[in-house]
């Protein structure tokens, strides 16, 4: 089926992605709808590639699609979510079945797929919702982490038929916790705030605890902003259970064997400064004061972390899947290592 | 019947020898009461009586000498028990285990607890005419010249494809038929030198398959040729080139800087260790290595010969070092399907301390080395090591004799060769599918596309 393989030109004009497709920026603009999340962009973005592409093989197509996935994965700090959506669209264009007459109309199939899917994947939250559903009693105590648009369809769509309460945490140093707040509150559900240390003084009032995902990693576990694993183990101290809300785009093939295991973890992350130019007993003279009166009295002088300190922590972390109780997806509940089953099952073709 | 009947109820309270007093008072009072019936007219208790007394009148008289009639009677009666206990099943290896009696007999010398294992020895004279290849291979097994999975599984194959080579169908049979027939004597006497693993029996099952459907029209050299085609198939895909797979999935785990924490000597591992330190990483490696067999002592000598810097210890001295190692990388002989993992005996406390610790326990296995069944522990299957020194590599400043320890009559050695790892235990199997949870090894056959392993 392929066709002869022309090197030369053809294979450069692909590959450099500065010439008249910016992959990023494609990536960016499809970023820009709210309702898509990191995976799916990526998806769209490529397909958009394979559009603008001239590969006049498989080989170089393929070959055209990891540059592309590569230079998303470069553009930004934290590739996991992303790669997940390349890799599931890369190994969807290798195992599908070519039975189109030419290369051009293989491609335009790729492409309608693609989008086709996209379109798709956006029904994915609702029907997770209409899953969670069932296990959300009526009178509720739900935990839950930052923001996760999941997670947000999930609540609301029980708050439609059911009485709920959502106690949510800060999760800084981006404070999304906050925007939960706000949107839950905007919709009629009694929500309050914690404190990321405050997770085991809540637990034992919570019913149970409901996250959203980055990713769901190949042994079953969890990749979610910082501070999943903290309540994930508090939960599991005191008997709650721990539901995690993923799209099937979202199930990546990576496989952390401890937190220091991820992509993430750069040699930045919780490393100490250098004693020569050391900023460890320098006072936060620069950190974010709220008004220049409350320096005054030193009892409550509240003190923010500096951006360089900030820099030294991780973003996400990695929850073990002992941890979870059930995974929530669009394609059913399932346990932990029913995950694993169905992402070596999706990869294998 | 119903006279006899009474009879043995009358001699029930003997606690002695339980199960024979009854009967030979039963043979007795028959014998008074009636005359003595013919073999067809006697009931089949009254025949196996017969066939008792008579064995037990024989072994009395072989082992009479210088034993006191007392305990002569003694030792035919307990004889004589323990044959109606096991159905009289060779009188000789029981009477020297049941009686304990001062004539020493070193081959029989069996163990009280774990005696299911079998006694490891040399194999015997070969039955029927098994090919030299095999036998070579057979000796080289029992003296563990050859040893770990994947070693005897290639060494099986390829003596196999020797025989093949060799073997000419006789007439009127196909080779399809005919050359599994030829094929069991040899799998027997293998198995005799040294139980199979599971990768011998996996490849073996395969072979089998290849024969029974081979061509029945293709000229005779034609099948034979594509049969050796075939084992050269499944060494290069399953062995050798999975290994690579695992080399260079394994090796994504190595980073500048770690401590890997390997036991014993796998084939696998060792191919790991040394394909990361080719792509440059900087690491070290801790080789634990335990007694008898110290297979450790070749990995290290391979490691360091290559730069890497290396520690070398014995098991028990492994909690002092387990708090500085990144990550423990360990082989398998065998994954079972509740995921636990059947490897060299010491394996199991290596992972169990790493897990204390919150190391991870990598472990590295090719997806033939799975066996379909369910193993719970370690003493329900197992091999012994054979007793002796055949491993002894140490400068001896005692004579053999005092070390080997076969004469002492109170003490029994015992040598299990492989142990259990639960998967609480693992974190992650690398297999050449991919890296897996050890819950999952039910979906490897999904992955390999086909219904059973």
């Amino acid at each position: 089926m392929p066709g002869l393989a022309t090197t030369g030109a053809n294979t450069s004009a692909s590959a450099s992605p500065v010439v008249s497709f910016n992959i990023c920026e494609t990536y960016a603009s499809f970023l820009k709808n709210e309702e898509l999340s990191a995976p799916l962009a990526a998806i769209l973005a490529l397909s958009k590639l394979i559009e603008t592409s001239d590969a006049g093989t498989m080989l170089e197509l393929v070959k055209a699609l990891n540059d592309g996935a590569g230079a998303l994965k470069a553009s930004t700090s934290n590739p996991i979510s992303l790669n997940a959506g390349c890799e599931l669209f890369i190994a969807f264009v290798t195992l599908l079945p070519h039975d189109s007459a030419s290369f051009s109309d293989l491609k335009l199939e790729l492409v309608r797929q693609g989008q086709k899917y996209a379109a798709e994947a956006l029904t994915y939250r609702d029907k997770i919702a209409n899953l969670a559903l069932g296990f959300i009693k009526d009178d509720s105590v739900i935990l839950t982490h930052s923001y996760s648009r999941v997670v947000m369809k999930t609540l609301l769509r029980a708050h439609e038929r059911k009485r709920i309460s959502v106690y949510v945490t800060e999760a800084r140093p981006r404070g999304l916790g906050l925007r939960t707040y706000e949107e839950l509150t905007a919709a009629g559900i009694p929500c309050t705030v914690v404190l990321d240390s405050a997770a085991s003084y809540v637990m034992d009032k919570v019913d149970f605890v409901l996250v959203g995902s980055e990713a769901v990693v190949e042994s079953g576990g969890l990749i979610n902003a910082v501070g999943s694993n903290q309540i994930a183990i508090i939960a599991q101290a005191a008997n709650i259970p721990f539901y995690a809300l993923a799209e099937s785009y979202k199930f990546h093939r990576l496989f952390p064997l401890s937190q220091y295991d991820l992509p993430t973890h750069t040699s930045n992350v919780l490393s100490f400064p250098l004693s020569s130019g050391g900023n460890v007993a320098s006072p936060p003279t620069t950190g974010a004061i709220k008004s220049a009166h409350e320096r005054s009295s030193d009892a409550d002088y509240i003190r923010q972390m500096t951006p360089e300190q900030i820099a030294c922590n991780p973003g996400v972390d990695y929850t073990r899947p002992d941890l979870i109780t059930l995974v929530f997806s669009d394609v059913g509940s399932l346990t932990p290592e029913g995950v694993s089953q169905y992402v070596v099952g999706m990869f294998a073709g | 019947m119903s006279a006899t009947a009474t009879i043995t109820m009358t001699t029930l309270p003997s606690k002695s020898t339980i199960k024979h007093s009854p009967a030979q008072s039963h043979v007795e009072a028959s014998s008074q009461n009636q005359p003595p019936k013919s073999q067809k007219q006697m009931t089949k208790a009254e025949r196996r009586e017969q066939q008792e007394r008579q064995r037990a009148a024989k072994a009395a008289t072989k082992v009479a000498g210088p034993q006191p009639s007392g305990s002569n009677q003694n030792s035919a009666q307990a004889k004589n028990s323990a044959s109606v206990k096991k159905g009289g099943k060779g009188p000789d290896g029981k009477p020297t285990k049941e009686t304990k009696e001062t004539t020493p007999d070193d081959s029989a010398r069996g163990l009280q607890i774990f005696s299911h294992f079998g006694l490891p020895k040399p194999p015997g004279p070969s039955k029927g005419d098994i090919h030299p290849a095999i036998i070579r291979l057979g000796l080289q097994f029992s003296e563990f010249k050859i040893a770990g999975a994947n070693a005897r599984c290639i060494a099986t194959l390829t003596a196999f494809k020797t025989v093949i080579q060799d073997y000419v169908t006789p007439p009127n049979n196909t080779l399809s038929r005919h050359l599994l027939t030829h094929l069991s004597p040899q799998i027997t006497h293998l198995v005799s030198a040294r139980p199979m693993s599971v990768t011998m029996g996996n490849a073996i099952r395969e072979l089998k398959l290849e024969i029974s459907g081979s061509d029945i029209d293709l000229p005779e050299q034609d099948a034979k040729n594509l049969l050796c085609q075939k084992i050269n198939d499944y060494i290069s895909e399953r062995i050798t080139i999975a290994d690579q797979v695992i080399q260079e999935t394994a090796g994504t785990k190595i980073k500048d800087g770690d401590v890997i924490l390997t036991y014993a000597r796998s084939s696998v591992v060792e191919q790991v260790l040394v394909g990361a330190w080719d792509d440059g990483k900087q690491f070290s490696v801790v080789v634990v290595d335990s007694r008898p067999m110290l297979e450790g002592k070749k990995l290290l000598s391979v490691l360091s010969a290559m730069g890497i810097p290396c520690t070398y210890l014995l098991l028990p001295s492994i909690g002092s070092v387990i708090t500085e190692v990144s990550t423990v990388l360990v082989g398998a002989h065998s994954l079972h399907s509740n995921g636990a993992v059947f490897s060299r005996a010491g394996t199991a406390l290596v992972a169990m301390m790493a897990k204390q610790h919150s190391v991870p326990v990598v472990v590295c296995c090719e997806t033939y080395k799975f066996a379909e069944t369910i193993q719970l522990d370690s003493f329900t299957k197992n091999e012994l090591a054979p007793a002796g020194d055949i491993f002894s590599s140490f400068p001896l400043t005692r004579s053999k004799d005092t070390l080997t320890l076969n004469k002492q009559p109170n003490l029994e050695i015992l040598n299990p060769l492989y142990d259990l790892t639960p998967p609480s235990s693992i974190t992650a199997v690398v297999t050449e599918v991919g890296v897996i949870p050890p819950s999952s090894i039910s979906s490897i056959p999904l992955a390999l596309g086909r219904t059973t392993l």
